[in-house]
This record gives C-alpha cells, sequence and structure tokens, in this order.
C-alpha cells in the first residue's frame, strides 16, 4: 500500500503542476496584454508570488479535506481516480484555451470516484452547496461588480488627465495588483493541493481523521509544484484571458485583478475554495463591460461559461471511471498503474499528433 | 436546502471584497491623480499647489501599502 500512497502523491503534485501551468492566464494574461510586464517577467514574477502565497494559509486545505466527502469512504483508489479526472480535463480545456476551473475539476473528480466507491451518501451535499456552489456563483458577479464599479471610479478620477502618464501609473499600479492576485491564486490554488494530499495521508492512517495538520513538506512540495506550473505557463489560456475577452487599458487591467485579488483573499480567509479562474473572467468582463458593453466578446465570455458548467460533472465522469475501471483490478496498486498508463498513452498520442501537425501551438478558443 | 447555506460568512465575503477592491482602485487613482496634477503644476510654476497635490499621492501610496499589509496579516492569521 505504501507504493499506492507515493504514486497518488506523485500524481497530486503533478495535477498541482497543471494547475499552475494552467491558471497561469489568470494571473499573468491582465500584465501581459496591457504591456505591465513582459511575458517571461510576469511568469517569473507570478511564479515566485505564488510560491509565497502557498505558505500564508490553510483554511482552504481543511475545507477541502474535510467538507464535501465522508473521509471513511476515502481511499488512495478514490483519491487517484479523482486526480485523474481532474488532469484529464485540465488538459482538455488547456488545450482548447478555455480557462475552467481546476479547483471544481479536482473537487468533481473526486465526487465522481466516491460516488462509484461508495455511493451517494458518501458525498456531503451541504458541504458541496455551503462551500461550492454557492462561492461559485457568486464569486465571479461579485468580481464582475467590483471590477465595473472601480473602473467607473478610476475613470471618473483621472479621466481628464494627459493619457500617457495615466497608463504609465497604472502600469506600475498591476505591479501592485498582479502580486497581490499572484498571491491570492498560491494561497487558494496550492492549498487544493495540499487538502488532496492530506485527504491520501488520512486515507493511508498517517494523519487522524478529525484533528490534522497539513505537514509542512506537503506545503512546501505542494507550493514547490504550482510555482513551477506557473513558471512553465500555458500560454494559449494566456491569449484567452488577456485578449480575447476584451482588449484592456491598463486600468482595466488594474481594477480587473485588483477586484479579482480581493475576491480570492477574502475567500480564502473564509476557507471557500474559489475558482480563480472563474473570478478574474469575471473581473476581466466587469472592466469591459462598464466601460461599454459591447466591448466583451460575449461569444468568447459564452464558451467560458459553458466549460464552467462542464467542469464540475465532466471531472466527476472522468473520475468515476477512473475508479471504476482501477477497481477491476482490486484494491492494489495495479489498477491505477494501469489506468495511469493508459491515461498517459492517450494524452501523448493525442498531442504527439497534433504537435506533429503543427496545431498544438496554434489552435485556440 | 437554504437552510444550509452559511449566509452570514457569504455576506462577509461579499462585503469585505467589495470593498477592498473598491478601495484599492479608487486610492491607487488618487495616488496617480496626485502625481499627474503635481508634475502639471509644477511645470506651469504653480508650486503651493502642486505641494498639495504630491501630498494627496504621498497619502494615497501610504494607505495602499497599509491595506496590503493589513490585508496579508489578517489572512496570516488565519
Amino acid at each position: 500500500m505504501e507504493t499506492m500512497l507515493v504514486m497518488v502523491i506523485v500524481i497530486a503534485i503533478f495535477f498541482d503542476f497543471t494547475n499552475g501551468f494552467h491558471d497561469t492566464a489568470n494571473v499573468v494574461a491582465t500584465s501581459v496584454s496591457t504591456r505591465a510586464l513582459s511575458p517571461r517577467a510576469a511568469v517569473a514574477f507570478a511564479s515566485i508570488l505564488n510560491f509565497v502565497g502557498a505558505f500564508i494559509s490553510l483554511a482552504v486545505a481543511a475545507t477541502i479535506a474535510s467538507d464535501f466527502v465522508d473521509q471513511d469512504a476515502i481511499t488512495e483508489t478514490v483519491v487517484f481516480a479523482g486526480l485523474i479526472g481532474a488532469i484529464v480535463w485540465n488538459l482538455l480545456t488547456w488545450y482548447f484555451g478555455l480557462p475552467s476551473s481546476s479547483s471544481h475539476a479536482l473537487i468533481g473528480g473526486v465526487i465522481g470516484a466516491t460516488l462509484v466507491a461508495a455511493g451517494t451518501g458518501a458525498v456531503n451535499g451541504t458541504g458541496l452547496v455551503d462551500k461550492l456552489i454557492v462561492p461559485a456563483l457568486v464569486a465571479p458577479v461579485l468580481a464582475f461588480a467590483v471590477a465595473g464599479v472601480s473602473i467607473l471610479a478610476i475613470y471618473r478620477i483621472v479621466g481628464r488627465l494627459r493619457p500617457g502618464p495615466v497608463n504609465r501609473g497604472y502600469r506600475l499600479g498591476q505591479l501592485i495588483s498582479g502580486s497581490l492576485f499572484s498571491l491570492a491564486h498560491g494561497t487558494n490554488d496550492a492549498q487544493k493541493t495540499m487538502g488532496i494530499i492530506t485527504l491520501a495521508l488520512i486515507a493511508h492512517g498517517n494523519l487522524p481523521e478529525n484533528s490534522f495538520d497539513v505537514p509542512t513538506w506537503v506545503i512546501a512540495s505542494s507550493a514547490a509544484a504550482i510555482a513551477l506550473g506557473t513558471y512553465t505557463g500555458g500560454w494559449r489560456i494566456i491569449r484567452t484571458v488577456g485578449s480575447r475577452i476584451i482588449k484592456m487599458d491598463p486600468a482595466q487591467g488594474f481594477s480587473a485583478q485588483g477586484s479579482g485579488a480581493a475576491v480570492v483573499l477574502a475567500a480564502s480567509h473564509l476557507g471557500y475554495p474559489l475558482s480563480t479562474t472563474h473570478v478574474i473572467s469575471g473581473g476581466v468582463m466587469g472592466a469591459g463591460a462598464a466601460k461599454r458593453l459591447s466591448a466583451v466578446r460575449w461569444g468568447v465570455a459564452g464558451n467560458i461559461a459553458i466549460a464552467w458548467a462542464l467542469t464540475l460533472p465532466a471531472a466527476a465522469i472522468i473520475g468515476a471511471v477512473a475508479y471504476a475501471v482501477s477497481s477491476i483490478f482490486g484494491t492494489g496498486a495495479l489498477g491505477p498503474i494501469v489506468v495511469s498508463i493508459s491515461v498517459l498513452g492517450v494524452i501523448l498520442a493525442f498531442f504527439g499528433r497534433r504537435a506533429s501537425q503543427g496545431r498544438l501551438l496554434t489552435a485556440g478558443a | 436546502m437554504t437552510a444550509t447555506i452559511d449566509t452570514g460568512q457569504l455576506l462577509e465575503l461579499v462585503w469585505t471584497a467589495a470593498v477592498a477592491g473598491a478601495a484599492l482602485s479608487i486610492i491607487f487613482s488618487l495616488l496617480v491623480l496626485g502625481l499627474v496634477r503635481a508634475d502639471d503644476l509644477r511645470r506651469s510654476g504653480r508650486d503651493v499647489v502642486a505641494g498639495a497635490y504630491l501630498a494627496l499621492a504621498a497619502l494615497a501610496a501610504l494607505l495602499i501599502a497599509g491595506g496590503v499589509v493589513f490585508g496579508v496579516s489578517v489572512i496570516v492569521s488565519k
């Protein structure tokens, strides 16, 4: 069973890497598109602050580890299958350039696997509604409204000034708002992996079920993985968030990032595992719509909304299938090994074929 | 189902995020306003008014720095 635990931890760290990789767009897109920072500098900057952010709070990790599923029903195979659901969905949405939620993919994957493993009674519907679904509906609307009000106030205050120095000012301001958002991203998102590894450790008997502390090595490895993923970057989603929803000026970039950071940091403090993707997309749309409704490309926004709605059920289905296939081979490590090799093979075949056709870097949302 | 939702905590999220997000944008705009107007006024020889705008910019910078430190410390203390 040690093999199984090690395997789950390695896959969880890999998920954390894809989370940073996938969500880099959230953190740097606005800074890059308004030319506040060069792409390389923005990604490096975000990577460092993601690492730091992962250390500053553990409220979300506790929610992930205890509020969505019955801990008695959690086995290492359930955690493994949930991670497979999240990773596959993250890679699919990355491929199509859609900024979907890594958080909802992870929680969806675990719920799908739990449903197959232990039935509906093992899923905590109350926790799911209270801690996930309602905040998921409120957060992007809140970011939309705050960014909209903020950009109107900004234009009111600086609208009659010379645009040159004003734009330079907001580009500098994006260093502050971008830093806050990177910190918020590290704080909220790295904790999801910490929560999932903690669940695996509880299932394996390394940690007590009712009162546990997240081990320091879990915090450090999660922080490092998300920082490395962020540094590696997900350029096609950057393009969608940074320029395909609206064409932003520096003040809009500042208000979108500032509003997003405020929402995510407040949520992290209260233990809500929010999607930073939903929040920044809401902020970007709010900053655009307040200036001019037609400035927002609502078709792109609609595609993003569809990806949001599909994430939880799609990841749940993939997680459920991964669990079902794994359990055919018994409770040991053989099933997860077979599933991992199969998933890796499909991914390599799919992406390898597209890369050989030269389409991997040109297709987008 | 509504009985399961912690509306108090949700409202706390809404008002803290709204106040913090809007305040950051407004105070940073006052910083930009202060710096740009101070520069314009100094060029046209109105040094006293330029000084007042510079003071506004300095106050805004202090408020932003204080707000960021306060916000992060609140999260760290959880």
